[in-house]
Parts: C-alpha cells; structure tokens; sequence
C-alpha cells in the first residue's frame, strides 16, 4: 500500500483501549454484539480452513508416522516412513525434477507473461487489448488435464501435428516426449502455455497502476525503452512481480497433471514430480504412510522456498 | 419525534441470522444429497456391484439389473459403474470405498487385480462351486481351463472368467497390399515378421510406423518375452485346484494344471529377456515400431484405421472398436503372435470378485453364476467389445458384419496354444508394472541401454516384490 492511500477500513470511533487484566471495563452489549456478528461471518471460511485445510495436514502428518495399506488397521512405523523417502532413489529424482521444473518453469512464465503485458500495455485499440487479454487467459480456464491429452496427440512423435508442421520444413521428428533429453522441455512449454495468463493479468494491472507522470519524466531525462522498463517500470512492478513469483512457485512445486497425462513420469524417472509420486504410492502401491511422509516433505519444503521469497523481497520489492 | 430508521448495524445484524437460518435450513434440506442417501439403492440392502465404467455404459447395466431381477427377484440389486482410465486406476478408488467404509459385496477384477483381490480382499468360491457343480458343468465345459486356472490363487478359485482377452496381431489389409505381402501364416515367425514390417515400410511413406505397441503388462513387451520362452518374473503354478479340474474337466485337458499362478523371483536380466529387448530396440532403431512413450491405446484406432500403422497387438476386443472407426470387416485381419522360440502367447481374462467384506455373500454368488450365464453374456457383448470366455458364443455370425475374417485366431489362441498363459501380475502388480514401464522406456532409447536398463529393472523388480501389499 502506497503511503498516498486511503486505509480500507476506517474506524468510525476510536479503538477500545487493549485489554490489560485487572480494571478494564467489561465490553458494552453492542461490542459484544459486533465481536458475535463478525465471528458469524468468518465461521464459515474459519470452519472451511479447519476442515478442508487444517485437518489434512495434521492427519497427514500423523499418518506419515503409520504403515498403512488401507486393507489392514495403521501399524506404527515413526520415522520409519521418512527413512524409506530418503532412500528411495525415485523420491530423490523426484524432488530434483520438481525443483529444476519450478526454477525453468516459474522463469518462463514470468517472461513469457511480462513480455506480453508490456505489449499489449503499448499503443494498442482497446478492443484489440480485451482481445488479446481474453486470449491469454484463456488457457487457464480449461482443464489441465484435457489439454495434457491434447497436447500428447501433437507431440507424438510418429503422428503428431508438431512433427508434421517440423516436417515440411525439412526438420527431422524430434522425441518431444520420448527422449529424456526433451521430455521435461515439452511438460514446461505445455505448463507454461497454459499458466502464464494468470501472471500475465497481474501484470497488466500492475502496469495499469504505474503513475504515467514517471515514465514521462523518465523519458524527459532520455531514459529509452529498454532503459525505461529496467530502471522505472520493473521496480515499480516489483510487488506484482513478488506475487506473481509466490504463486507460480507454489503451483509449479505441485505440478501434476501435465507430466502425468504426457510422459506418466518418463522417459524412466525424467519428468517424474513429487505429487506423482505421492499420487502412485498411495493409490497405486497402497502405501499411504510414505505417501504421506513425501507429503510432509513437500509441505516443509513449499514453505521453506516461500518463507526464502519473502525474505529476499525485502531487498528487491519497492512499494513506492 | 423518535427515528424509526433501521440502523446498518441493526440491518446487518438480523441479516447474518437471516443467513445463516438460512444456511442451516438448506443444509438440512439437502442432507440427503450432501450424505450421499438420495442414491438409489444406497444402504437399503441392495447387492452392490462395482464394474468398470467405461466398458459398462448404461444399456449393460439395464442387462444386468432387468435380467437378475427376472432371476431373483428378492435380491435387489445395484450396479456402480466407477469411471477410470484403467485397471490400476479403477482398483484404486476401489481401495478408497474400502477405505471409507463403502466397499461394494462384488468387484469386476482383470487378470492385472486377481491375485491382490484373491490375497488380500477376495473369498474363495470353493464351496459354493462344489455345492452348485451340477449347474456349473455346462459353464467349465464351454470355458477353456487356461481362463479359469488364472483366476485360482493358492489352490482355490476366486473368479469365473466371463471375458478375456489374448494378444494376437491386427494387420491392415490396405498396408498388406501396398506392400505385395500376402497374409501371414499361423506359424510365421519372429524373422517373417520383421521381413513384413520392412516391406511395409518400404512400400509407405515417412508418415507410417508398420509396428505399433502398447508399453504395459499387456501387449507391450511380455508378448515378446512369452515368445522368446522367458518371462519377467519366474513362473510356476501352486499346488492344488484338483477338486476342480477333476471334477469339472476331462483329463487331457487338465493335464499340467495347478492351483493358480505363482509370479515370484524377477529374472529381467535373464540372457532371454534381454534378447527381447535388444529385439525391439532394433526394431526402434530401423524405424519399424514406435517407442513405447508414443504408443497409446487413445490413438491407435485412428491411426491404425487410416492406414498409417501396419500392424499391432490387440484382443478381440478390438474388433468392436475398428468397425465404430468405420473399417470394414476386409480392411483388417488378425493373426496369432509370431512364433519366436515358442508361440505362447499373453491373454487377460477378468469376472467378478466376492469380498470379505461382503455381508451378502450368498446372494453375490447368485450374481456370480448369473453373470457367466450364456444369455446374459450374450445381451452383454453384442458389439464385439472383448472376447467372451464361453467358446460357443465365437461363431461366424458374431464376426459376420463386423470382422475380421480370422475370427477363430481369439478362441484358438488358448485351444491350439494350450500354455498360453495370463499376464505376471503377482499381488505386487501395480509396483511391478510401473518398474516394467519405467525401465522399459529408457532400456529402448538406444540399444546400449538394455542392459543397464535391465539391471536397474531388476533391482527395482526386487524391491517391488520383497514388500508387502
């Protein structure tokens, strides 16, 4: 929030003095009737967290301490589970893929979708600029999955349109999703295609909310453009870019349905991921205790590389 | 004067206990609906059986349920249709209505879930065949044993087989003839076969694969393996099952018959089992077959029925399906699989599981037998969709219209080839099949890295099969 902006909440009168034990007065009918009102309009999104969110990881957590093939009753197992993870050879190239997925990924998307922001945020109509904004979003409406099935038929390599298209201009057919050489390049386009309009909008009105004034008086200083957008226009970005960053991490560290439906995690282990193999070792193999324990290890992990981002934001995010 | 304004606050306040009076009537308006309790038969004492959905559409569940209420019309009846994409998939949200306490009385189970079920979850239907042995000898006698020994476990039997399906070799007629080649023979062998993908590619342009396969446990590379004498993992059978193959069967046929299946000890470095790889790699490497990532069920109808793909392994099943693709029963023939060292071929059979959990387990047998009746199995496949498991439902007038013209090669693949056998899949099948998937593909990537490949399979095969389902 800029300095220059109105706080969203305004209060009417002034605070009550915080409580402090002894001697406060006891709050009036009408306090106690706002604090009953406002907790009956959080309890239902309190309650959703709880049970949807809550409930999960703590039961997650207890159950990667278990054996359990859902057939027989939980037999303890403590850190066993955690011990099998890391040595499991699949898990650890699965954690390795998920990371080297996440820093390409995330990284093109951000490319990708400022690219076109600043385009489309350039002299254009305003009915092209809807066209175009409609167009880039729209992938992300569609199912991830539906669209890993199509995508499969076009990179095939023996019958794919991608090959053909490669074909009539001399290019020999290349093993998109068959050589584990280009495997993990064909999963992060299909991702990248799908989920860079998510960041493309947050650009476009991160864009929108840069006072026109600095980039004017940038240009009167002769900054060009390049220079423009590197100095002036990035900075002012930086908390879109910081979002934008947060969620595209998160989401790229739970891909799942892309590698999946293209490569079912090959060739060999090559474009396996963590939540695949969270996903086959529990309802494939029916060993949900080290399902679970992976689980745990994403979770911690998803926090540790988000706590790290908001840590280095403090340097790199300018709010004003 | 006093204000009779209502306040924001006042307005605001009443509002929230409009909503959520409101909420919690509509909750309890659709507590049906939220608890699932509005499903028809759900918890009123039906017989629930789970099918796999894709292939049990809703004219095969009107079959079932019409046809069993004639029969027994005091034992109602439900039938869950679960959508998966394939047997691993469907076993695994059976596993999770276990899980939550909704576990179905049957399970329909392929070869690829019979030893799981039968180990961990299934009930033996011993009893019930030697007290209805009378009624079942006409079903035994028109059901090959191979079809029913792959489905005893440990010397008891825990499914009657009502489809199955071999891997046999679809040709496209059109690619035939563009390549000169006449159809193959019964005993072609492994070297005929590779001659033939080489006319065909020859005779094809750069957008034609003449070989095209599936890389899983059926169809994929243990044809090859079963072909060449070997498998991927050491086979043997369990002793036992003589209560009924001596009662149901004449002796020639249960010569050499056990009590199931036994899939024990990995051999992927076997010298033959690396032959086999190296045999495909090559194939690979001269463009004559797909890799394995390519090669998909989704699309192979397609490409197959516009003439794109020679040849590829399939069941009968794959009749029905190319004529839905418009191909006409000329367009395309089948053949048995090449001999290598020996013709053995692969075959998939599946038919309904009891479970333990089941508190109706004499109505589900009722079901069972029901299920394996000829009649019903004929209003069933009407449309050629798999390979029924009574060899006197394979007549001419069944593939009349459809094709293909060879229709006998599906029923003779267990008749003439007497130890064909159902695909290795031990009660650790979903971890040995994603081993054999994942290796399979980077043992083909050149044919350098078969061995390794292999060695690394057979590490992981180890593994898979020390743990404990």
């Amino acid at each position: 929030m800029t300095n220059t902006e109105i706080p969203a909440v305004r209060p009417s009168r002034p605070a009550p003095a915080p409580a402090t034990g002894a001697g406060t007065a006891p709050p009036s009918a009408r306090d106690r009737g706002t604090r009953l009102l406002a907790t009956l309009f959080l309890a239902p999104t309190v309650v959703g967290i709880v049970v949807f969110t809550v409930v999960p990881i703590v039961g997650s957590i207890v159950l990667s301490l278990f054996h359990w093939n859902v057939i027989d009753s939980p037999s303890w197992a403590g850190a066993a589970n955690y011990r099998e993870v890391f040595t499991d050879s699949t898990v650890l190239v699965s954690f390795r893929n998920t990371l080297v997925f996440m820093v390409l990924a995330v990284a093109l998307q951000l490319l990708v979708a400022l690219t076109l922001a600043l385009a489309v945020n350039g002299r254009m109509p305003v009915w092209l600029r809807s066209v175009f904004r409609s167009a880039f979003f729209f992938p992300l409406v569609l199912s991830a999955a539906s669209i890993s099935v199509v995508m499969k038929y076009l990179f095939n390599q023996d019958f794919g349109v991608v090959n053909w298209a490669l074909g009539l201009i001399g290019i020999a057919p290349v093993p998109w999703l068959t050589s584990e050489n280009s495997a993990m390049a064909a999963v992060i386009l299909v991702y990248v295609w799908q989920q860079f309009g998510f960041s493309f909008l947050l650009f476009v009105g991160g864009l929108n909310n840069i006072p026109k004034e600095i980039h004017e008086a940038a240009s009167l200083d002769g900054a060009t453009g390049l220079r423009k957008h590197l100095h002036v226009t990035l900075p002012l970005l930086s908390p879109t870019l910081l979002v934008a960053t947060v969620v595209g991490v998160i989401n790229a560290l739970q891909v799942f349905e892309q590698p999946y439906v293209l490569t079912d995690g090959g060739p060999g282990d090559s474009t396996r991921t963590v939540v695949m193999v969270i996903y086959e070792s529990a309802f494939e193999q029916l060993r949900f205790g080290e399902a679970s324990a992976v689980g745990v290890l994403l979770f911690v992990l998803i926090m540790a590389v988000t706590a790290l981002q908001f840590r280095l934001s403090r340097r790199f995010v300018h709010y004003q | 004067m006093t204000d009779s304004h209502v306040t924001r606050r006042t307005l605001l306040r009443y509002g929230a206990y409009g909503a959520g009076a409101a909420a919690l009537a509509g909750t309890a308006a659709s507590w049906d609906r939220l608890t699932g309790a509005d499903i028809p038969g759900r918890d009123d004492g039906s017989l629930v059986v789970a099918t796999l959905g894709p292939a049990y559409g809703p004219e095969a569940i009107r079959t079932l349920t019409e046809g069993f209420k004639k029969v027994h019309p005091d034992i109602k009846l439900r039938i869950n249709a679960v959508q998966a994409t394939d047997w691993s998939d469907f076993f695994a949200k059976i596993l999770t209505q276990i899980a939550a306490g909704t576990a179905p009385d049957l399970v329909y189970v392929a070869t690829e879930g019979v030893q799981l079920f039968a180990q961990r979850l299934g009930v033996a239907l011993d009893k019930w065949v030697q007290r209805d042995a009378a009624e079942l000898r006409e079903y035994f006698a028109d059901v090959h044993p191979s079809l029913v020994e792959s489905m005893m476990y440990e010397g008891s039997l825990y499914q009657l087989p009502v489809e199955f399906n071999a891997a046999d070799m679809y040709l496209n007629s059109q690619v035939l003839k563009r390549a000169g080649a006449g159809f193959p023979a019964a005993d072609w062998t492994r070297d005929d076969f590779t001659e033939l993908l080489r006319d065909m590619k020859k005779s094809s342009g750069s957008q034609f694969t003449p070989y095209f396969w599936t890389n899983r446990l059926w169809g994929g590379v243990v044809p090859w393996l079963f072909a060449n004498g070997t498998n991927l993992l050491a086979e043997s059978k369990a002793p036992g099952g003589a209560w009924l193959w001596d009662g149901f069967y004449p002796s020639a046929e249960r010569r050499g018959r056990g009590g199931g299946f036994r899939w024990t000890t990995p051999q992927a470095t076997d010298a033959r089992v690396e032959e086999s790889y190296d045999y495909l790699a090559s194939l690979i490497q001269e463009d004559l077959c797909t890799r394995p990532e390519g090669g998909n069920g989704q699309n192979l109808i397609g490409v197959f029925s516009t003439g794109r793909v020679g040849v590829t392994p399939a069941g009968g099943f794959w009749a029905g399906g190319l004529h839905l693709a418009g191909m006409r029963p000329g367009s395309f023939d089948v053949q048995y699989f090449p001999r290598w060292r020996t013709q053995r071929m692969q075959f998939g059979a599946a038919g309904y599981a009891l479970l333990r959990t089941s508190k109706m387990q004499d109505e589900a047998w009722e079901f069972i037998k029901f299920a394996a009746r000829r009649d019903t199995l004929m209003r069933l496949f009407e449309t050629n969709q798999t390979t029924p498991a009574r060899r006197s439902m394979l007549t001419a007038d069944r593939y009349r219209e459809m094709g293909p013209r060879h229709w006998q090669v599906f029923y003779d693949t267990l008749d003439k080839f007497p130890d064909t056998g159902p695909i290795p899949a031990p009660p650790q099948v979903a971890e040995v099949e994603q081993v054999l998937l994942k290796h399979t593909g980077t043992a083909l990537s050149s044919r350098r890295s078969v061995g390794p490949a292999l060695r690394r399979m057979q590490s992981d095969l180890e593994k898979a099969m020390e743990r404990e389902v």
